[in-house]
């Protein structure tokens, strides 16, 4: 048998490369589709935070940073450029000493906002999306915001759908006899009742959504939900520990249009083992309840005014 | 010679054309989603791998299983859950849950409805009402469960309130049982005892740190304010009494993501120094085996987190006389293993897991008979 010449052998072994790469590429294809329109997203972050994350070296991988996480109602209700944040969290990750503090920030209180004038919070980021809602709390609050993540109603269903589930201890019976029923609904203004019973359950991507949304029949109102919001995160961090790369497409299809942020694919990349790493109990959950706001009636409107002499040290104390 | 140079270059391009392929069906062959979301199987496609005694029944994904002979059978499919036995272990009564409301229904062993026994549908949403948690009055001949009045002075309060109605209806002779506290989500899981009281969960939040807490709660009568068996720290729920009602079963969490499987002597006034059985699991939902020498229970198992029918045999308690303290405190907690631990009997505790690959309703508790 005649040898293969050496140039045919090269342009054999560069074939199956190719179509090896190729292949490759088509796997990872929605996640890179993904990761080039919904991460990255620096220019949502304000001029001010813009210019020290530009004047600082690149951080460490162990550099502490803050995260702010934003949920959004983004039903037919809204206008998908201008939903309001349902749910604000602040997010402490100190990767060295694996340690994660979180802060949820009231949807109803009343704050000067970045655009201009005052409004509740949940505002900020339907006047002027990613940016504002980041200005906006780094202003009123006096902390420094590294990234944001952004995810849709749709998204978090599909994602904890997508992960099977979540195991939670639910707190008590959650019922809700006005739950809005605008998740994939016909008719966005209409209600439903929704009960959440007690105790250890698996919930799917629906029920987590009920527990965390629903708030008109708890006693602490929508400082109820935040506890909650947090409890069904840390179910979701225990879950994101069984994932592989190989789970970024599919993860990527179900985020599709309902996910953003300004992380580069590189830290999210650095997070993941954190996430995996950091114990239940090195979690820090602080939600402001009892004496950091009161009740009021602010143009028509029920809104939490913010008692800043007890905010800002607590808030400091965990968010520089 | 030249067409055999094409067939070969052919066959080199359909293999690297393969090989691309490979390389994509390789790279999804390391999805950890099949196993974190793995779709749970019918419990009819499996045998469990321990057999229990008796006749049990459960619900998973809206059907309800009868377990007898080591063999599941799908009775009843649809909307059901918390299935419940008569004393005479002759009938069922479970819940029929809808989008709005959920109703109570006798069924035959067959999963056969024999009559509908609550009607809470109604056209307007929140018109509807919730009846969860049947139990049957130690006699047969009354109806304990869960339901939510409506609250005329505040139409977003939604409690659920413990009830008692005569088996044989109608409903509008149901009667409150219980107070719950406002915007708590209310009292839930009632277990009626021969003396004629009434052992039920009851929610509180607390002023200290504005979370929800439940205790286990003991009332005599209907309307009687009770008193607390387990205190606000443990956050126990899901009472489940032994047949010879010296022993109860419940889960506490402490606070926290697990459920711990704990146990402590009843006299029928108070209880016993609470131990734990299993710690640093999540577990629910438990029932009594019929002769009361053991406990099933549901706990979430691997990457799925999944609910799976576990079994314990519980050794007598070494001090059985309960304490005279109104609320029991909790013994020491042992430590957090995967497997259990006993607090403080010597040998150590282990559990039997019984299905695997399921999806129990870890909100309803198995109901087991010893036909």
């Amino acid at each position: 048998m005649a040898e293969l010449p050496i140039t045919t052998m090269v342009l054999v072994i560069l074939g199956f490369v190719i179509s090896g790469s190729l292949g490759a590429f088509a796997y990872f294809l929605p996640a890179f589709m993904t990761a080039f329109g919904a991460t990255g997203q620096k220019s949502d972050i304000p001029v001010a935070s813009a210019t020290i994350v530009a004047a600082t070296p690149t951080p460490a991988a162990d550099a502490p940073f803050t995260v702010l996480l934003l949920g959004s109602d983004d039903d037919q209700k809204f206008d998908p450029d201008h939903v309001l944040t349902q749910s604000m969290i602040l997010v402490r990750v100190e990767p060295a000493a694996k340690h994660v503090t979180m802060l949820s920030i009231p949807r109803d209180l009343w704050v000067p906002l970045s655009t201009g004038g005052s409004a509740k919070i949940d505002a900020a980021y339907a006047y002027g999306g990613p940016k504002a809602a980041i200005a906006t709390v780094e202003r009123d609050f006096h902390v420094h915001i590294d990234e944001y993540v952004w995810i849709g109603l749709r998204g978090l269903t599909r994602m904890i759908d997508l992960l099977g589930g979540v195991d939670v201890v639910t707190s008590n019976p959650v019922l809700d006899d006005f739950y809005p029923n605008d998740v994939d609904s016909r008719y966005p203004y209409g209600i439903k009742r929704v009960a959440v019973l007690p105790g250890p359950q698996h919930l799917n991507g629906k029920m987590a959504l009920e527990y965390v949304r629903s708030r008109h029949s708890d006693l602490r109102g929508d400082f109820g939900r935040s506890f909650r919001q947090q409890q069904v995160l840390l179910a979701l961090r225990a879950k994101t520990k069984y994932l592989s790369p190989a789970d970024l497409p599919d993860l990527a299809t179900v985020l599709n249009g309902e996910f953003k942020t300004s992380m580069e694919l590189d830290r999210i990349r650095h997070l993941l083992p954190v996430a995996r790493q950091v114990a239940p109990e090195a979690v820090t959950q602080i939600v402001l309840v009892g004496g950091y706001t009161s009740s009021e009636q602010i143009d028509g409107q029920y809104a939490l005014v913010p008692i800043w002499a007890r905010i800002l040290p607590l808030v400091h104390q965990s968010f520089p | 010679m030249m067409r055999r140079g094409l067939t070969l270059t052919l066959i080199v391009l359909l293999a690297m054309v393969a090989f691309g392929v490979g390389v994509y069906a390789r790279l999804a062959s390391f999805k950890t989603r099949g196993v974190v979301a793995a779709s749970p199987n019918a419990p009819l496609r499996v045998s469990p791998k321990f057999r229990l005694p008796g006749t049990m029944f459960l619900a998973q994904g809206g059907s309800i299983y009868r377990l007898q002979g080591g063999l599941f059978r799908q009775i009843a499919t649809g909307n059901w859950t918390q299935p419940v036995l008569s004393p005479d272990h002759s009938q069922l009564v479970a819940v029929a849950r809808f989008a709005d409301e959920s109703d109570l229904y006798l069924l035959d062993l067959n999963g056969n409805i024999i009559r509908q026994l609550t009607h809470n549908a109604s056209r307007v949403v929140d018109f509807n009402h919730w009846s969860f948690y049947p139990r049957f009055s130690p006699d047969g001949q009354t109806l304990f469960y869960s339901w939510d009045p409506k609250n005329q002075d505040n139409l977003y309060r939604v409690d659920l309130v413990v009830y008692a109605m005569p088996l044989a209806g109608p409903q509008s002779r149901a009667r409150a049982w219980t107070e719950p506290y406002f915007w708590t989500g209310g009292d839930v899981q009632p277990v009626p005892l021969r003396s004629g009281s009434l052992l039920y969960t009851k929610f509180d939040i607390s002023d200290q740190t504005n979370q929800p807490y439940s205790r286990i709660w003991l009332t005599t009568r209907a309307g009687a304010v009770g008193k607390a068996l387990t205190l606000p720290r443990d956050n126990c729920a899901q009472p489940a009494l032994s047949p010879d009602e010296t022993m109860l079963a419940m889960i506490c969490t402490a606070g926290g993501q697990t459920g711990q499987l704990v146990v402590a002597p009843f006299n029928g006034t108070t209880l016993g120094p609470l131990r734990h059985l299993i710690d640093g699991q999540l577990c629910a939902a438990p029932a009594w085996s019929p002769d009361g020498t053991g406990l099933a229970y549901f706990a979430a198992t691997g990457a799925s987190g999944h609910f799976q029918l576990f079994y314990l045999a519980v050794p007598p308690a070494p001090s059985p006389s309960p304490s005279a303290s109104t609320a029991a405190s909790t013994s020491p907690k042992a430590s957090a293993t995967p497997s259990a631990r006993p607090t403080p009997s010597p040998a150590p505790l282990v559990p039997i897991q019984v299905s695997y690959d399921l999806d129990f309703d870890a909100t309803a508790a198995p109901a087991w008979s010893a036909g």
